[in-house]
C-alpha cells in the first residue's frame, strides 16, 4: 500500500506515462459519459457523476467475437484476449467496481468464462471515490460506499487541487512504477482528507433500502398481482438491464458473410420477449409482468440464493434512466408491504 | 389546464361505470422532474391521478402496449374499452392509431386535457440540479412555476419546456370524448428551421454527425418501445428468421436500425418526442423523424394524426403526387 498525489494538471502526463498499458477512462460526449480507450489523454475526464454505461462493458463488451471460422474448414480462430493486453481502467466508481466482485462469481462458476476472466486479470482497476453521490444512489444499503475499495487495485480521491491516490493491491505496483514523475508522494494529511471526503459523501446518500428478508420474501410473491402496478407501465426496453453493472446475460449468434463467419455474443436482456421465446413459439414469460418479476427477483432473490450476494450495487442507473419511473427501491419497499 | 379534482372525478365515474377495463394517465413519480405514467383499473386508485407540467409521457403508447394473453377455454375476453388521458400531442397518436386501424373508435374513451407545455428534465436539471423529491410544475401563459427542492420558482417557457412544446401547434386535444378544463390558446408554431439548418450541411458533415450519434446506441430499443406508432406485434429488427438486422451492436447495424425506425415512421410520426426523451445515450432521434415529417409535408401536404378519417399516407395515392424520383 502506498500514498501518492497527482496534481490535476498532471493527469494527462500521468495517463501518457502509462504507455505500456491500454488506458481506459471516462470520456464526455455532450451530456453522456462513457469509458473509452484513451489515445489522446486530454479526452479523459475525471469530472463526472457516473458514466451512462457502466465499466462492465470493458470486461463484457456489448458485442464481442468469440471465434472466427471459414465455412469450408473445421478450423476455428479463438478470440480470447491474450495475456499481453495489459490494461489500466481509470475512474471507476466504487459501486461499479463492486459489481465486478459480484459478476466474477457468475463468470467463474460452472464454466469459467475465459473472455471475461482474461480481461479481468489483465486489468488494473483504479477507482474514483464519490464526493457528490447522485440523488438515487443507494450503495450503502448493499454493503458499498462512496470509497468502497473491493475489488479495486487503487483508488483516487478528488481533493481539490490534486487527486490523492491510494494503492490497495500488489497489482497496482506495476502501474505506479510506470507512472514515474507524474506521481508525488503523499502522507497522513492527504489520507485524513480522503477519509473526511468519504465520510461526508456517505452522509449525502439519502436513499436506502433494508435488504433483510427480501431474498426470502420475493419467491412468495411469484403469482402476486403486485407486479402488475409496475409491469403495466413497463415499456419492455433494455435500459435497466443494459445499463446495470451486474446484469450479465448474453445471446450468441453466428454471423456469416460469404465463407467467413464469426460466433459473437452480445448483451441480451430478460426484459425482451425474445429472451425466453422457445423455438416452438411458446414463451414461459409471456408478458412484462413475468419479465419485471424476473428482473427484480433475479437480482434480489435467485442470485443471492445461488451465490450468496445480492446482484445490485445501488448505482441508481435503472432508476435514473427508466423512462417510466419504475424505481427499484420503490418496488422493493412495496414488496415488503404486500 | 385542468383541475385535478375534475380529472379524478371523471376517472372515477368512468371506472365505476364498468365501461372500461383500464384507464391510462399520470401519477406523481418517486423523484425528479417527470411524472410516472400509470394504468389503473379501479376507481379507488383514481386519487393518484395528476396533471401538470411534469406529465411528459405519452399515455397513448400504453394503449398498444397492453399485452393480451390467450383466453383460457370457456372464458370470454375482456372487450371493455380503454380510457386514456391525452394532451394535444398525445391525442394525435390516438388519431393516427385510428387512421391505421390499430383499434376502432369505440375501443377507446378519450379524456382530453388542454396543455400549456411540459418540462424537459434535461433542461430542468441544468437549471436546478437533481431533484431527489418529486417536482411540481405548472405551465402558465408567461412561464412555468416550478416547485423544486423546497423552493418555488418561475422560469420562462423557453428555458424549461420540452422542444416539442416550444413549437406546439396542437395545445388542445384534436380528439376527445370528455374535454377536461378550458381550451388554451395556441402560442407557438413550427417552421422546421432546425431541420432546414441541418439540411444545409454537406453530406460528409451529416454523415460524420450520424456516425458519432449512431455509434453511441446501445440498442435498448427504448425509442421503439415508447413510440406510440411502433406497435407491430413482431418488429423487423428483432425478427430472427429471417434476420434482417443483426443483434450485434456496431455502426453498421445501429445505422440500419435507426434508418429503418425512421423510415417506418414516415407520414406517421406525431412528434410527441418520446423517442428522444427516453434515450439513455442522448441520441437526437427527432432530427431524423422531423426531416421525414418536413419532407412528407412539403411533398404530399400530409400531416399525420390530425384527421381520424384520413387515409394513411403510404396507403393513399393522388395523381398529383410528385414523382421526380421515378426514372
Amino acid at each position: 500500500m502506498g500514498d501518492y498525489k497527482i496534481l490535476k494538471e498532471k493527469v494527462p502526463d500521468f495517463i501518457k506515462a502509462l504507455d505500456k498499458f491500454e488506458v481506459f477512462a471516462p470520456v464526455k460526449k455532450g451530456d453522456t459519459v462513457r469509458f473509452e480507450k484513451i489515445d489522446d489523454p486530454s479526452r479523459a475526464t475525471l469530472d463526472f457523476s457516473n458514466t451512462n454505461v457502466p465499466p462492465k462493458e470493458l470486461m463484457f463488451p456489448e458485442t464481442e467475437t468469440l471465434f472466427r471460422y471459414r465455412v469450408v474448414s473445421t478450423e476455428i480462430e479463438p478470440k480470447v484476449p491474450s495475456d499481453e493486453e495489459k490494461r489500466v481502467v481509470l475512474g471507476i466508481r466504487p459501486c461499479d467496481a463492486m459489481a465486478f466482485s459480484i459478476v466474477d462469481r457468475l463468470f467463474g462458476w460452472d464454466f469459467p468464462d475465459p473472455y471475461y476472466q482474461k480481461r479481468r486479470e489483465n486489468s488494473i482497476l483504479v477507482g474514483l471515490a464519490c464526493a457528490e453521490p447522485c440523488s438515487n444512489c443507494f450503495c450503502t444499503s448493499l454493503g458499498g460506499g462512496p470509497a468502497n475499495e473491493e475489488p479495486l487495485d487503487a483508488i483516487l480521491y478528488d481533493l481539490g487541487e490534486f487527486y490523492y491516490l491510494k494503492t490497495i493491491t500488489d497489482k497496482s505496483e506495476a502501474f505506479v512504477s510506470s507512472a514515474g514523475d507524474a506521481l508525488e508522494s503523499a502522507g497522513d494529511s492527504e489520507r485524513a482528507q480522503a477519509t473526511e471526503l468519504a465520510g461526508s459523501a456517505e452522509k449525502k446518500i439519502k436513499r436506502t433500502i433494508k435488504t433483510e428478508g427480501i431474498p426470502e420474501k420475493l419467491p412468495s410473491l411469484y403469482d402476486h398481482e403486485f407486479w402488475t402496478q409496475y409491469s403495466n407501465r413497463c415499456l419492455g426496453c433494455g435500459i435497466c438491464t443494459f445499463l446495470c453493472p451486474t446484469c450479465h446475460c448474453f445471446d450468441i449468434q453466428d454471423e456469416i458473410e460469404a465463407f467467413d463467419g464469426r460466433r459473437a455474443r452480445m448483451w441480451d436482456t430478460c426484459m425482451f420477449a425474445e429472451y425466453t421465446l422457445h423455438a416452438s413459439g411458446h414463451n414461459p414469460r409471456p408478458t412484462r409482468k413475468e419479465r419485471t418479476r424476473n428482473r427484480i427477483s433475479h437480482k434480489y432473490s435467485y442470485f443471492p440464493t445461488k451465490f450468496g450476494v445480492i446482484a445490485c450495487v445501488g448505482c441508481g442507473r435503472c432508476i435514473n434512466f427508466c423512462p417510466v419511473n419504475i424505481d427499484i427501491i420503490d418496488v422493493l419497499q412495496k414488496s415488503k408491504e404486500v | 389546464m385542468v383541475d385535478e379534482n375534475v380529472l379524478r372525478d371523471k376517472a372515477k365515474e368512468i371506472l365505476s361505470s364498468g365501461e372500461v377495463r383500464r384507464l391510462i394517465g399520470w401519477k406523481r413519480g418517486t423523484y425528479g422532474y417527470e411524472a410516472a405514467p400509470c394504468v389503473i383499473t379501479d376507481a379507488s386508485q383514481a386519487d393518484d391521478l395528476i396533471f401538470d407540467a411534469t406529465c411528459v409521457q405519452n399515455p397513448a403508447s400504453f394503449i398498444t402496449l397492453e399485452e393480451k394473453l390467450p383466453v383460457p377455454r370457456g372464458q370470454q375476453p375482456d372487450t371493455r374499452k380503454i380510457a386514456v388521458m391525452v394532451k394535444g400531442c398525445d391525442s394525435r397518436a390516438v388519431v393516427q392509431h385510428l387512421v391505421e386501424k390499430a383499434y376502432i373508435r369505440d375501443d377507446v374513451v378519450i379524456l382530453g386535457i388542454p396543455c400549456r407545455g411540459v418540462i424537459d428534465r434535461r433542461k430542468a436539471e441544468k437549471i436546478f440540479g437533481e431533484a431527489p423529491q418529486p417536482v411540481l410544475a405548472v405551465a402558465e401563459k408567461d412561464g412555468v412555476v416550478i416547485r423544486v427542492n423546497g423552493e418555488e420558482k418561475k422560469v420562462s417557457r423557453e428555458e424549461i419546456l420540452a422542444d416539442k412544446c416550444l413549437r406546439c401547434r396542437y395545445p388542445n386535444p384534436v380528439i376527445s370524448d370528455y374535454p377536461l378544463g378550458d381550451e388554451v390558446e395556441k402560442w407557438a408554431d413550427d417552421d422546421f428551421s432546425d431541420v432546414s439548418e441541418f439540411e444545409k450541411e454537406s453530406p460528409e458533415e451529416k454523415w460524420a454527425f450520424w456516425e458519432e450519434e449512431f455509434s453511441k446506441c446501445i440498442r435498448c430499443y427504448a425509442c421503439r418501445n415508447v413510440c406510440p406508432m411502433c406497435y407491430c406485434v413482431e418488429c423487423i429488427v428483432t425478427k430472427l428468421k429471417p434476420q434482417w438486422t443483426r443483434r450485434s451492436t456496431d455502426l453498421s447495424e445501429n445505422t440500419v436500425y435507426h434508418i429503418q425506425r425512421a423510415w417506418h415512421l414516415a407520414g406517421r410520426c406525431i412528434e410527441c418526442m418520446e423517442c428522444q426523451r427516453v434515450c439513455p445515450m442522448d441520441i437526437p432521434i427527432m432530427t431524423l423523424n422531423r426531416k421525414l415529417t418536413k419532407d412528407v409535408k412539403e411533398l404530399f401536404d400530409y400531416e399525420p394524426g390530425v384527421d381520424a378519417e384520413a387515409q394513411p399516407l403510404l396507403a393513399s395515392y393522388n395523381p398529383q403526387d410528385p414523382e421526380e424520383y421515378i426514372m
